[in-house]
């Protein structure tokens, strides 16, 4: 093994460094939060969030070392002595102005919109003008007005879960490894059908609100308290009558075959409406448990935050900064390892370099 | 007969020697369906994993299609197979095997059992008493080989007051949080129409399987890894709950941006075409009020750039719609304004940025495909594989992980265990 593949913190523990925005972010937030040994470096003002600095910070940068410098000889010096290196920046260009290329770690990573190659490889972007460049954006929304762009850091945590993998399989392997991250591709990764159906039958597929349109009914509908969204494929069709209590659905030539059901589309919708708008939705989620059938409550983010379920399933973490008092609630990792629960975490100081 | 200690310890030295993929000699063994399971294992697989389907004899329909798929055929028809050109299908099994396995029988079990005995990861997405049902839960997998990882991918996962519920990306996304922040007005939520959950839950056990590997090389021994749909897309979500406790999370705010301002989808002037624009700060404002001339104030701060919103929208749209999109983005691009059209499949295909990374690879029957964002030392696409057909791989697997010979294949086969097409 060669001196540059030598673990530089032992027992599999890496040493990450970790610059750049919110996909280096996350990135190096799944590295803290699988007991790697990360170290972020603040490189100057914030890019604008979804939500307060604070709030990003709490969930990305809990359990990192945290440090502030834009002496680019110094991070790079950092680089050299670390296992994993995560680079983000808003173009190729502005990689490469870090020495990226030379750094000597082992494994280093470099996020940048476009990738750090081609024409637009210096484009600006955001997460919405990528969504709308990877083929997102044209599907969301009502037809015949402006589409709609989803809020959040999906694009950017998207990122950096691929960003943590690749170097992760790159430490798993032992080898030195350069990775190059573009987002806009991670994005055009993340369809569905949406590329085949244009390649392979030569449709655009089009927004239609909430509908999923070529399954019905598969659509939003308001009830007592709320919203709810079904997703009724074929199979669930019989139960799904059960559910609603209106069993002599099933004998509507109209609705027999989903083809039917496409037809009949506003008929079946209304008939839905009516009934659901009758129930809340704890009885709605309780019939579809019952009747086996795919069902989702609309929830506000403070009743995320109160479900019974996640906290039964240990989902939540405590993590503490070093400015408060109080204890916040975080999400930890997506996966348990052997059904340990999430660890508590800490939110480091920054130290001035 | 293979050497079975060299393939189980699969995290010993001998990869540093291999030259490609660098999960190139790690076994997984397959048995996801529609969408989260397989893109985590198509990614897998490119980045050099023996990926392993485990499909039943039906598992891509019928021999005779009943009606049309839902992203279309490969090559346009269904032609005389049309199980293997599913194109909704086809697009998430590059780089694998194909073994049919019929798991309802007590000899497809054991066969899988014995394969299990040979691989390192078994991943499944089945509902969260499937695996146990059929006698293939952690603690069956496990005795036949202790250094297994099997990673669970049921809908709100294996334990919980919802571990029954049925479910699908699009029906757990409400359940996240992020449709009721999503909606051009308080009125009514909107949803993402993509299925949010399904690519997050991939990319996140793409990161669980790679974890497990590091782990189990430092622990010794395999274990279970559990990842729910709904856990995926909760944990996404977590700047915002965050937020919810200590602050004040805007939502359903349209195309707007909380910390951006324009930040909108405006018009151009083709059809049903449009552009998002981002200011991210002061500077692009005062920029992007050059171009437009006369109208805006390029004095205004946020917080002034918030409040007329309305009006400062309307001004960008009637400019907007002056140019076509591609001239559009090229003139804000130039003046360093964060912009991208809306583009539709097409748009993305043509793209000289796309084209000129190679990101849609023609792998199948010329088609393309969207390739892996992850570009690295050892991986390229000129050594990928196209979707193999139904039971491909049948003989090939079987004899070569577990040593079977012909005639007990062909018992197999007879049986019905195995197949190569669909029963009639």
């Amino acid at each position: 093994m060669s001196e540059a593949n030598t673990t530089k913190s032992s027992n599999g523990i890496d040493r990450v460094l970790e610059v750049g925005s919110y996909a280096a972010g996350y990135c190096g937030r799944l590295f803290a939060q699988n007991g790697h040994d990360v170290v972020q470096v603040i490189t100057g003002e914030p890019e604008p969030a979804w939500v307060s600095q604070r709030s990003m910070n709490t969930y990305l940068h809990a359990d990192k070392r945290r440090v502030a410098t834009n002496n680019k000889n110094l991070i790079q010096e950092l680089a050299q002595n670390c296992d994993v290196a995560v680079l983000e920046a808003p173009t190729a260009d502005a990689i490469d102005e870090y020495g990226f290329d030379d750094w000597t770690c082992p494994v280093k990573v470099a996020i940048t919109p476009f990738g750090r190659t081609g024409p637009q490889r210096n484009w600006l972007a955001t997460s919405s003008t990528l969504l709308a460049m990877g083929g997102q954006t044209n599907l969301m929304g009502d037809p015949n007005r402006e589409p709609l762009t989803m809020p959040g850091h999906f694009v950017d945590f998207q990122s950096g879960g691929l960003a943590y993998s690749a170097a992760m399989a790159a430490r798993f392997a032992r080898q030195e490894s350069a990775v190059d991250i573009g987002k806009l591709e991670v994005v055009m990764m993340l369809s569905q059908f949406t590329t085949v159906l244009w390649t392979c039958a030569k449709v655009v597929r089009s927004r239609h609100a909430n509908d999923f349109w070529t399954v019905v009914p598969s659509n939003l509908f308001r009830c007592v308290d709320g919203w709810i969204y079904m997703n009724i494929v074929p199979h669930f069709w019989d139960p799904f009558t059960t559910f609603l209590d209106l069993p002599e659905l099933l004998l509507d030539d109209r609705f027999a075959t989903n083809g039917g059901r496409m037809k009949h589309r506003d008929e079946l919708h209304k008939i839905i409406a009516d009934v659901l708008i009758n129930w809340s939705r704890r009885e709605i989620m309780r019939r579809a448990e019952d009747n086996r059938i795919p069902l989702g409550a609309v929830l506000s983010f403070g009743e995320v935050l109160s479900d019974p379920h996640l906290k039964a399933r240990y989902l939540w973490q405590q993590v503490k900064g070093p400015e408060e008092t109080q204890e916040v609630t975080s999400p930890g990792l997506a996966w348990r390892i052997h059904g340990e629960p999430r660890r508590d975490s800490l939110l480091h100081d920054i130290e001035v370099l | 007969m293979v050497n079975r200690d060299a393939i189980r310890y699969c995290t010993t030295s001998r990869f540093f020697e291999l030259a490609v993929g660098p999960l190139n000699g790690v076994r997984i063994l397959d048995l996801t369906h529609v969408w989260a399971g397989p893109l985590a294992t198509r990614v897998l697989a490119d980045l050099g994993a023996e990926v392993v389907k485990i499909e039943g004899p039906m598992s891509r329909g019928p021999r005779h299609f009943p009606g049309l798929s839902i992203g279309g055929f490969i090559g346009g028809a269904p032609g005389n197979e049309p199980w293997n050109t599913n194109a909704v299908y086809v697009k998430l099994q590059r780089n694998k095997k194909s073994v049919v396995l019929d798991l309802k029988t007590n000899q497809g079990r054991r066969t899988f059992l014995e394969l299990v005995e040979h691989a390192d990861v078994v991943i499944e997405n089945f509902s969260a008493r499937a695996m146990k049902r059929l006698g293939l839960d952690y603690p069956a997998l496990k005795r036949v080989n202790p250094q297994i990882i099997h990673v669970a991918m049921p809908g709100y996962g294996l334990s919980g007051p919802y571990r029954d519920r049925v479910a699908f990306g699009p029906t757990v996304e409400p359940m996240s949080g992020l449709t009721d922040a999503m909606g051009y007005s308080h009125d009514q939520p909107r949803n993402t129409a993509m299925a949010a959950p399904d690519p997050t839950a991939a990319v996140n056990s793409v990161a669980a399987v790679l974890t497990g590997l590091r782990h189990r090389a430092k622990k010794g021994s395999g274990f279970q890894i559990e990842l729910s749909l709904h856990e995926s897309a909760v944990a996404t979500n977590g700047p915002w709950l965050v937020e919810e406790q200590i602050g004040h999370s805007e939502k359903r705010i349209g195309n707007a941006h909380p910390e951006m301002a324009p930040h909108g989808i405006y018009p151009c002037r083709e059809d049903d075409r449009w552009v998002a624009i981002a200011c991210r700060d002061d500077s692009d404002w005062r920029v992007l009020c050059q171009l437009i001339g006369d109208g805006l104030n390029p004095d205004l701060d946020f917080d002034q750039r918030r409040q007329q919103q309305a009006e400062i929208d309307e001004e960008i749209a009637s400019w907007t719609e002056e140019f076509e999109s591609a001239e559009l983005v090229f003139t804000l691009q130039r003046n360093r304004i964060p912009a991208g059209d809306v583009r539709d499949t097409q748009a993305m295909l043509g793209d000289a940025q796309t084209q000129h990374r190679e990101f849609f690879v023609p792998l199948e029957q010329g088609t393309p495909m969207p390739g892996n964002p992850i570009k690295m030392t050892g991986i390229s696409h000129a050594d990928w594989t196209p979707c193999p057909k139904l039971g491909q791989h049948n003989r090939e697997v079987l004899q070569e992980w577990i040593g079977m010979d012909n005639d007990s294949i062909d018992t197999l086969y007879e049986a019905g265990v195995i197949v190569d097409k669909p029963p009639r």
